[in-house]
C-alpha cells in the first residue's frame, strides 16, 4: 500500500480521483464533500448531475491535488483510484468498478468476503477492502448513516489525508455531540477495514489517464442522422432507451407493492393516482379495464395506491436482501 | 437539519476565511455580504440554491431583507425592477426558460439606468428536448438588451462576481447579470477564500442615485412619439460608452481590497509556437487550463466580460502576441448557417485584423467537454490556413450510432 508520504509526492503533480456509490439520502455527496474540505490541497467535488430522488442510485466524485491547475478541470471523474460503495444493494444494478484504474481500490460497505466481491464486479486488476459500516453506525450513532463511517475506510487504503484533518473538517460541519460521535465513528472504521490486496493487481499509475476516448458521447444511442422527428415521441415506438422508462426506479422504494386479484374489483382508483403509471392495467373484451399487476421495475413504493383502495386488495411487504427488481409474489 | 450550508454567513466574517462551497450557496454568501434590500426571484435548476442560501440568511436574522416569493420569473424580474428603481438594492437569479419568461420587462432596467444584478446558472433551451443541463442560453437571446454581462470559471470567481456585480452595476448605473455554468459550477464543491464582511461593505457604499421618490412624482416610461425615440437611445449608448472602463477600475479596487486580480479578458500562455489559441469562456476554460499543462503549444484566451464586449483589448492581444489562429469553443448554436452567437461576436470584433479561426460547438446540455475535443480541435486547426468553407462544426456529437460527428476513431 501507498504511504502517506509517497502519495504526497505523487500529488505535487498528479490527480487522485474518488467516486462515491450511495442512494439518494444516505449522504454520498457529504462523505465527497468532506474530502475536498479535509485535503491539504485543492479539491473539486461534483454530484453525478441530474434529478437525485430518496432511495435512488446517486454517485459523487471528487478530484484532488496540490496542483491547482489540474484541480480547474471541470471533467467529470472517469478514472477513479478509489471507489466507495455505502450501500451494498448497489452492487446488483450498478457496474460500480466502471472505469476504476487498474491497481485501485474497491471500498465497500457489506458484510461480504472479499472472495464474494470479486466474483460480483469480475475484476482482478483492483484490490478491495470491506467495512461493516451499518454495524458501527448503528452502536456509535445509533441511526443507519454510513457515509462518514466510509472514509475511514478510504484513508485506511488511501492515505489521502490525516485522520485529524479529516476529524477538523467533520467538526465544522456537523454540531456538537453529532461531530464527535462521526469521529468516533470513523476511527473505528479505520482499525475495522478489512483489507484484500489482490496479489497480482499492478500498481496505480497515478501520471496516466484511463479514461476512454469520447466515452461522453456514449455510442450506440441514435446519432443525428438517425433521429426522425427531434424532440418527439410516439407511444407506438420501439422502447425509447434513453427515456426515463428505462430507469429502474423500483429499486428506490424500501417496500414491495403487492396485489391481491381476489379481492379487486378493478375500479382502476390505483391506476389514477399512481404517479410512474407502475399500475398495469388491460382492456378485456368487454371494453372495461382490468387490473393485471403492479409493475415492480418502476414501483418506487410511494404507496398511494395502498391509500386509495376501498377494498384493501394492496398491501406492502418490506424488501428483503438486495432491493434491486424485485419479483411480485405469485 | 445536520448540515446548515449558509452557516459561515450567519455571523460577520471578520477575516478571510478558506472554505467549501458548491457555486450558488457561494452565490449566496457573497449576496449576503452585499446587503441587498430586497431578494426576488423565481427558482429554476439549476438557479435555485442561490435563492435558498438567500432565505436561510434572511429567515435567522442576520441579513435584514425582503425576501418576496413570486408566482413567475416574469413577475420576478418586474418586482426586481421597480424595487431596485425605488432605491433598494436588489437580486435576483434565473435560468433557461426563466430567463426566456423575463425578457419582456428585461429592456426596461437598462432604459432606466437601474443597478440591478442577476445571478444566472446557464442551463440549455427546451429545444428540441427539455434538459435541465449546462448551456449558454445567455448568448442566444437577450444579450443585445444592453445588460453587463460577466462570466465565471469557478465557484471563486462566481463568488466574487456576486459582490464585483453589485459595484459594477451601481458605478455604470447599468444593470449586471453574472453567469456561471449550471451544475458544473452551481453544483460543484470547490475551494475558495470568503472576503471580510468589512472589506464588502467598504467595496460597494450604498450612494444616493436617482430613484422613484413619492415626493416628487413623475412618469417613467411613457410613450413618446417619433421625434423623440432616438435620443433616448443614443443616449443610452452614450452612457454605455465608459462602461468597460468603470468594470476595469471596479475590478481594480477588488485587487486591491482582496488581492484577487480579475480582468475584462484574461490570457494564458498566448505566446506559443503554434501562434494559435484557444478563446472561450465560463468552467471551459478551467478544463483547457488543465489539459494545458499537458499542451504547451497552444493558449487560451479566456473571456471574462461578454457585455460590453471589448473588443479593443481583444485585438490588441491578438495583434501584439502575434497570434494567428483561434480555435472558438462555445456551448451554443444558433442554427443561422453562418457561426454560433459566441463566435459572431469574437468574428465581428477580429474583423479587422483578419485572423483565421474556426468555431467548435461542445457540450450542449450538459455533455461533458474533456480533453477529447481539445485535442481534436487543435489536430483540425493545424491544418486550416484560410477562411475558405464552413466555419463551425459540432464537436463530440454522435452522427450515427457508431460514428462521432468529425471524428475517426
Amino acid at each position: 500500500m501507498i504511504t502517506p508520504e509517497q502519495l504526497k509526492e505523487v500529488l505535487k503533480e498528479s490527480v487522485i480521483n474518488l467516486r462515491f456509490h450511495a442512494r439518494g439520502g444516505q449522504g454520498g455527496v457529504t462523505a465527497s464533500n468532506l474530502c475536498v474540505e479535509a485535503f491539504y490541497g485543492y479539491g473539486v467535488c461534483q454530484p453525478k448531475f441530474g434529478a437525485e430522488r430518496m432511495g435512488s442510485p446517486t454517485e459523487s466524485y471528487v478530484r484532488l491535488s496540490a496542483n491547482i491547475d489540474l484541480v480547474r478541470n471541470n471533467e467529470q471523474v472517469y478514472a477513479p483510484h478509489v471507489v466507495a460503495v455505502l450501500d451494498p444493494s448497489l452492487l446488483g444494478e450498478i457496474d460500480v468498478v466502471a472505469g476504476l484504474a487498474p491497481g485501485g481500490w474497491l471500498i465497500v460497505n457489506t458484510v461480504l468476503d472479499q472472495i464474494s466481491l470479486q466474483t460480483i464486479v469480475k475484476r482482478k486488476d483492483i484490490n478491495i477492502a470491506t467495512i461493516d459500516a451499518l454495524n458501527i453506525a448503528m452502536e456509535v450513532l445509533g441511526r443507519n448513516i454510513t457515509n462518514t463511517i466510509i472514509l475511514g475506510a478510504v484513508i485506511r487504503v488511501m492515505p489521502i489525508f490525516t485522520m485529524e484533518a479529516l476529524a477538523d473538517a467533520i467538526m465544522s460541519r456537523f454540531k456538537g455531540s453529532i461531530a464527535a460521535k462521526n469521529v468516533e465513528a470513523i476511527k473505528r472504521a479505520h482499525e475495522e477495514t478489512c483489507i484484500f490486496e489482490t496479489p497480482k493487481a499492478p500498481e496505480i499509475n497515478f501520471s496516466v489517464d484511463t479514461k476512454v476516448p469520447w466515452q461522453q458521447v456514449s455510442l450506440g444511442l441514435p446519432g443525428y442522422k438517425e433521429i426522425d422527428a427531434a424532440g418527439v415521441w410516439y407511444c407506438d415506438e420501439d422502447i425509447i432507451e434513453y427515456g426515463s422508462s428505462q430507469v429502474n426506479t423500483g429499486s428506490w422504494g424500501e417496500w414491495d407493492i403487492i396485489w391481491d386479484e381476489e379481492k379487486c374489483t378493478d375500479c382502476t382508483l390505483c391506476w389514477y393516482i399512481c404517479p410512474d403509471f407502475a399500475i398495469i392495467r388491460e382492456k378485456g373484451e368487454d371494453g372495461l379495464w382490468h387490473m393485471k399487476g403492479i409493475d415492480q421495475f418502476h414501483c418506487k413504493s410511494c404507496q398511494n395506491c395502498l391509500e386509495v383502495c376501498p377494498v384493501s386488495a394492496i398491501s406492502k411487504k418490506l424488501k428483503q436482501g438486495p432491493a434491486a427488481c424485485a419479483v411480485p409474489e405469485e | 437539519m445536520s448540515i446548515e450550508p449558509m452557516r459561515i454567513f450567519f455571523k460577520e466574517i471578520k477575516e478571510p476565511i478558506k472554505t467549501t462551497m458548491i457555486g450558488n450557496y457561494a452565490v449566496a454568501g457573497g449576496v449576503t455580504q452585499t446587503d441587498p434590500d430586497v431578494i426576488c426571484a423565481f427558482p429554476i435548476t439549476p438557479q435555485t440554491q442561490s435563492v435558498e442560501g438567500l432565505s436561510d440568511v434572511v429567515n435567522q436574522g442576520r441579513l435584514k431583507a425582503a425576501f418576496v416569493n413570486v408566482e413567475s420569473e416574469l413577475a420576478a424580474i418586474s418586482y426586481s425592477t421597480a424595487a431596485c428603481a425605488a432605491g433598494a438594492r436588489t437580486f435576483t437569479a434565473t435560468a433557461s426558460q426563466g430567463y426566456l419568461l423575463m425578457t419582456e420587462a428585461l429592456p426596461m432596467a437598462v432604459g432606466w439606468r437601474i443597478p440591478l444584478t442577476m445571478m444566472i446558472s446557464a442551463r440549455a433551451f427546451n429545444s428540441p428536448n427539455l434538459s435541465i443541463w449546462n448551456s449558454w442560453e445567455y448568448t442566444q437571446v437577450n444579450s443585445e438588451l444592453g445588460w453587463n454581462i460577466i462570466v465565471s470559471e469557478n465557484v471563486q470567481e462566481t463568488y466574487d462576481a456576486a459582490i464585483l456585480s453589485v459595484m459594477i452595476s451601481e458605478d455604470t448605473l447599468f444593470p449586471t447579470i453574472f453567469v456561471h455554468d449550471g451544475f458544473i459550477i452551481s453544483h460543484s464543491v470547490q475551494n475558495l477564500t470568503l472576503i471580510p464582511d468589512e472589506t464588502v461593505r467598504r467595496m460597494t457604499p450604498k450612494k444616493p442615485r436617482h430613484v422613484i421618490d413619492p415626493s416628487k412624482p413623475g412618469t417613467w416610461g411613457g410613450i413618446v412619439t417619433p421625434d423623440y425615440f432616438m435620443e433616448g437611445r443614443a443616449n443610452l449608448d452614450e452612457a454605455k460608452k465608459p462602461v468597460l472602463t468603470q468594470m476595469k477600475n471596479a475590478m481594480a479596487q477588488f485587487k486591491s481590497e482582496t488581492g484577487r486580480e480579475y480582468n475584462l479578458i484574461e490570457t494564458y500562455n498566448v505566446v506559443n509556437s503554434s501562434k494559435t489559441c484557444f478563446v472561450t469562456m465560463g468552467s471551459m476554460s478551467g478544463n483547457i487550463i488543465s489539459w494545458m499543462t499537458k499542451n504547451k503549444d497552444v493558449g487560451l484566451i479566456k473571456i471574462r466580460a461578454f457585455r460590453p464586449f471589448p473588443y479593443e483589448e481583444l485585438r490588441k492581444i491578438v495583434e501584439e502576441n502575434g497570434i494567428e489562429k483561434l480555435i472558438i469553443l462555445e456551448k451554443s448554436d444558433s442554427l443561422n448557417g453562418l457561426l454560433p452567437p459566441f463566435s459572431m461576436t469574437i468574428a465581428s470584433a477580429l474583423y479587422p485584423l483578419k485572423t483565421i479561426f474556426r468555431s467548435f460547438i461542445v457540450g450542449l446540455g450538459g455533455r461533458d467537454v474533456t480533453r477529447d475535443e481539445f485535442d481534436i480541435a487543435k489536430m483540425k486547426m493545424a491544418t486550416v490556413n484560410d477562411m475558405k468553407g464552413p466555419l463551425y462544426i459540432y464537436l463530440g456529437v454522435r452522427e450515427t450510432k457508431e460514428k462521432i460527428h468529425g471524428v475517426n476513431l
